[in-house]
């Protein structure tokens, strides 16, 4: 009983920062209606930004956190500007197969750079807060704590910005339609910026959350790549509430199976695979999502 | 020069057919491996160029048709080539199977699904290892028992025709044409009368057929097979080869295969640094040439008339075929 | 009208988006030779009503009848094999392909066709549609009205029994719609059935020798222009919009 208490306690945790990856993912295709196919990778350079932060510039955890995901959405936002403007552009032809392939090659691209800046062998961070907390029977790693703290923060950072300020509500707006942001005089294209970079930077910022508990990888992003593409179609493509529920529920998911799964040896794997056959089932009986908001075709 | 394409392609198989018996076998290899990603490429080209399919599950059915030929030989002793037949076979059923799948899924849907389903195989070959030898690696048996690698040389060759050979009959048929239909708006397909769901499942079967066929070819050659076949790196190197040769021409996407693996081979002193030039050159290529670099060199290599004819012709028709 | 006659016949069709109901127990027949306008006011369900008569959207409830056979629950190809014709709102010609290719591709899915016969076909067509010398053009270079001529050629190409017309006229150019509706007149004297949609009162007095008004997806009216003009029902439906 405890252990499954534990796990749970994890999974919610887990759950969190899957929340914080797929609602990235999600702004970027509301704003932008891309979906982003190097969303994992720029979770990845998240993680390695805050660990070069804090082992070459010798920040302690907390502000590398902070510097990660400022420099997430930087990168984000270069990224956005050279390979995404003819997103906006009339001339472009098949917008939807351009977005795709760009961004898959991006992904690509982004890994194997990874693999020769940061070697294959995997980093771990120091961690947020060392030690664990004990309640009784239980025992939660502090990090994990940090990591749900710090994802709720995030959140409701975003909530806060795009209901509260002004530019938050310009995103609001071009996502619901581009033409009638421009009249009102919003400039659409530095709104696609913008979110681009917002979720860059929740990407980034949920990469340095995970890794003293998951330790960093250049692979590491196509595994979350793939869970945020189940949470954000789960949810809803476009649905930042769904993205939230559901993020939790497939951190729980992937938490309880890993730990009851029969074979040990496989369960990871499996775990892994378990997401994924949620998706293919979800995309044959409804290919647009459950909760999700008015699919927008791109062209 | 009325028919210059049909020199330049006499010129490149004689070039070819002499290729093996000048250089050594290092080279050798290089062609070979240039070949197999030529078919790989080429058959991807068919899915998302001509019929505007985006999927991702191509290295995929590269692996399972790679895992299929290698155990029926291993089990039961078929001859190598019944199991390469075996592989190219199951790759096109299960092709199919996915194309009907995905028949009501918009392009970013599809692309997601594929990657998913791309990536449970994997994860599957690389668990199961009493079966696979996951990771480690699967002994296969080889397809010729001839220590030169000359002979392989050639079966690259004639798999790579008959590839080119059978798609490029199909897409010279009516099927090319409903198949460039369905890519450029697939409601107005169907409003014409285009039998848009055979059209996706014959491509798909075609292509996953090929990519199949290409995997195990691959593992008889090589002699040992692991899931980084069908991984996404692998898929993305595909892509990029596709892409950067041209998406649209099928000569053409086999040219950036060859292209590709032979400047990785040049480039293997800079050892990992290749892989982002790939990337970069994918990009830069999307990004700027969105025909690809090789296509409109032999775009104009088929357009190429007498001089004095209708030069105003030539550009009305390089209108119709620019992206 | 004697049931057997109908080409098309479309009994009680219903379509709901959400809690929309776009379409509403409508009840639609076509005669052989007829031309007939569908008229109505904006969001009133006639392009819906279109949709599911040439198979792109399936009726919730309701029957759809070609010459006496179920159709309903057909995917679009099988609507266009069996004779239906039809041209888009927005104009959605195959872009990057040649106005001959365009041509070709429904032409091609034809029976026993081969590619001398249907190109020689095709090209007849552009003829009469003015634009023959445009054949080798890309059709995303034409104009706007140039991509609605060859629309219809494109239906053209299918034999069909019945075209529908979504809109033929939005967008196009004073000259060209008068080029257009001398193509529909001459096609409808030679046997074709037409149907089509369109908010251009101007042509379509011209063009239907029958209205059927539309509003909130519900047949509001059917019959001779005239008569339909008057009718209470129809006025109130406008001025309410």
């Amino acid at each position: 009983m405890d252990y499954a208490i534990v796990q749970t306690l994890n999974g919610l945790g887990l759950g969190i920062i899957l929340a914080v990856i797929a609602v990235g993912l999600t702004l970027v295709f509301s704003i932008l209606k891309v979906v982003n196919f190097a969303h994992g990778e720029l979770y990845m350079v998240g993680g390695y930004f805050a660990y070069y932060t804090i082992t070459l510039l010798g920040l302690s955890p907390f502000p590398a956190l902070v510097v990660a995901i400022a420099a997430s959405f930087l990168l984000g936002a270069v990224l956005e500007r050279s390979l995404l403007s003819p997103l906006y552009s009339d001339a472009t032809e098949r917008k939807a197969e351009y977005g795709i392939l760009i961004t898959f090659g991006l992904a690509v691209a982004l890994r194997n750079l990874a693999l020769i800046l940061f070697g294959p062998f995997p980093l771990r961070p120091p961690s947020f807060v060392i030690g664990v907390q004990k309640w009784g029977p239980f025992t939660i790693a502090n990090d994990r704590i940090v990591a749900g703290g710090a994802g709720i923060v995030l959140l409701a950072a975003l909530v806060y910005f795009v209901q509260r300020t002004t530019w938050g509500q310009a995103l609001d707006a071009v996502s619901q339609s581009r033409e009638s942001a421009a009249i009102v005089g919003i400039n659409p294209r530095r709104v696609y910026t913008l979110g681009f970079g917002l979720g860059a930077a929740l990407a980034g910022g949920a990469g340095a959350l995970i890794a003293p508990i998951f330790s960093l990888s250049p692979s590491m992003g196509i595994l979350r790549d793939t869970q945020a593409f189940v949470i954000v179609i789960l949810g809803g493509m476009g649905s930042v509430p769904g993205s939230i529920i559901a993020g939790i529920l497939i951190g729980l998911a992937e938490s309880l199976f890993t730990a009851y799964f029969p074979d040990p040896t496989r369960a990871l794997s499996y775990s892994n695979a378990f997401s994924v056959l949620v998706l293919i089932v979800i995309l044959i009986l409804r290919p647009t999502g459950i909760l999700g908001r008015r699919h927008v075709q791109m062209e | 020069m009325r028919h210059l394409h049909v020199y330049a392609v006499v010129l490149l198989v004689a070039f070819a057919l002499v290729y093996a018996r000048v250089v050594n076998a290092y080279w050798i290899h290089v062609a070979i491996v240039s070949m197999i990603y030529g078919i790989l490429a080429a058959s991807w080209a068919l899915l998302a160029g001509y019929v505007g399919q985006f999927s991702f599950a191509h290295m995929a059915f590269a692996s399972l048709g790679g895992y299929t030929s290698a155990l029926l030989v291993q089990w039961y002793s078929v001859a190598v080539p019944l199991g390469m037949a075996a592989g190219l076979v199951l790759s096109a059923l299960f092709g199919s199977l996915i194309g009907w799948v995905c028949l009501r899924m918009r392009g970013p849907y599809l692309a997601i699904f594929t990657l998913a389903f791309s990536e449970i195989v994997r994860i599957v070959l690389l668990s199961e290892h009493q079966v696979t030898s996951g990771p480690a690696g699967l002994r296969v048996a080889p397809l010729l028992q001839t220590p030169s690698r000359v002979p392989y040389y050639y079966v690259a060759l004639g798999l790579l025709a008959l590839c080119l050979t059978v798609m490029g009959l199909v897409v010279h048929s009516r099927w090319g044409l409903f198949f460039r239909a369905v890519r450029e708006d697939e409601e107005a397909a169907g409003a014409s009368g285009v039998n848009v769901v055979r059209a996706k499942i014959l491509a798909f079967a075609v292509a996953s057929g090929f990519a199949g066929l290409a995997g195990a070819f691959y593992a008889h050659y090589i002699g040992i097979l692991t899931p980084e076949l069908g991984s996404s790196d692998q898929m993305g190197l595909v892509v990029a080869m596709a892409v950067i040769g041209g998406l649209e021409r099928l000569p053409a996407a086999v040219g950036g295969a060859i292209g590709v693996e032979t400047l990785q081979e040049v480039l293997r002193s800079y050892g990992p640094w290749r892989f982002v030039l790939f990337g970069a050159l994918l990009l830069l290529t999307m990004r700027f040439f969105r025909n690809g670099l090789l296509a409109p060199a032999w775009q104009r290599l088929l357009e190429a008339r007498p001089v004095g004819s209708v030069l105003t012709s030539s550009r009305e028709v390089r209108k119709g075929h620019r992206a | 009208m004697n049931q057997d006659e109908a080409l098309v016949r479309a009994v009680r069709l219903c379509k709901r988006f959400g809690g929309i109901t776009a379409v509403d127990a409508f009840d639609f027949s076509v005669r052989q030779g007829e031309l007939v306008a569908l008229i109505g006011p904006n969001g009133s369900g006639k392009t819906t009503l279109v949709n599911m008569l040439t198979g792109h959207l399936n009726p919730e409830s309701g029957e759809i009848f070609l010459r006496g056979r179920r159709v309903n629950g057909l995917p679009s190809f099988e609507f266009a094999a069996l004779g239906v014709g039809r041209t888009f709102q927005m104009s959605q010609p195959f872009r990057r392909l040649s106005v001959l290719e365009n041509m070709l591709v429904p032409g091609l899915t034809r029976p026993r066709s081969t590619r001398e016969a249907t190109a020689a076909c095709a090209r007849v067509h552009l003829k009469f549609l003015g634009l023959a010398h445009l054949e080798t053009l890309a059709a995303r270079n034409l104009s706007g009205g140039q991509q609605k001529l060859l629309e219809l050629g494109r239906a053209l190409m299918l034999e069909p029994l019945i075209v529908f017309l979504d809109e033929p006229f939005a967008g196009v150019h004073p000259t060209l719609r008068s080029e257009i509706i001398e193509r529909i007149l001459e096609l409808n004297a030679s046997g074709r059935t037409f149907v089509v949609v369109d908010h251009d009162m101007e042509a379509i007095q011209r063009l239907a020798g029958r209205l059927v008004v539309m509003a909130r997806g519900r047949l509001i009216a059917d019959g001779p222009p005239d008569r339909v003009r008057e009718d209470q029902a129809v006025l109130a439906a406008y001025a309410g919009v």
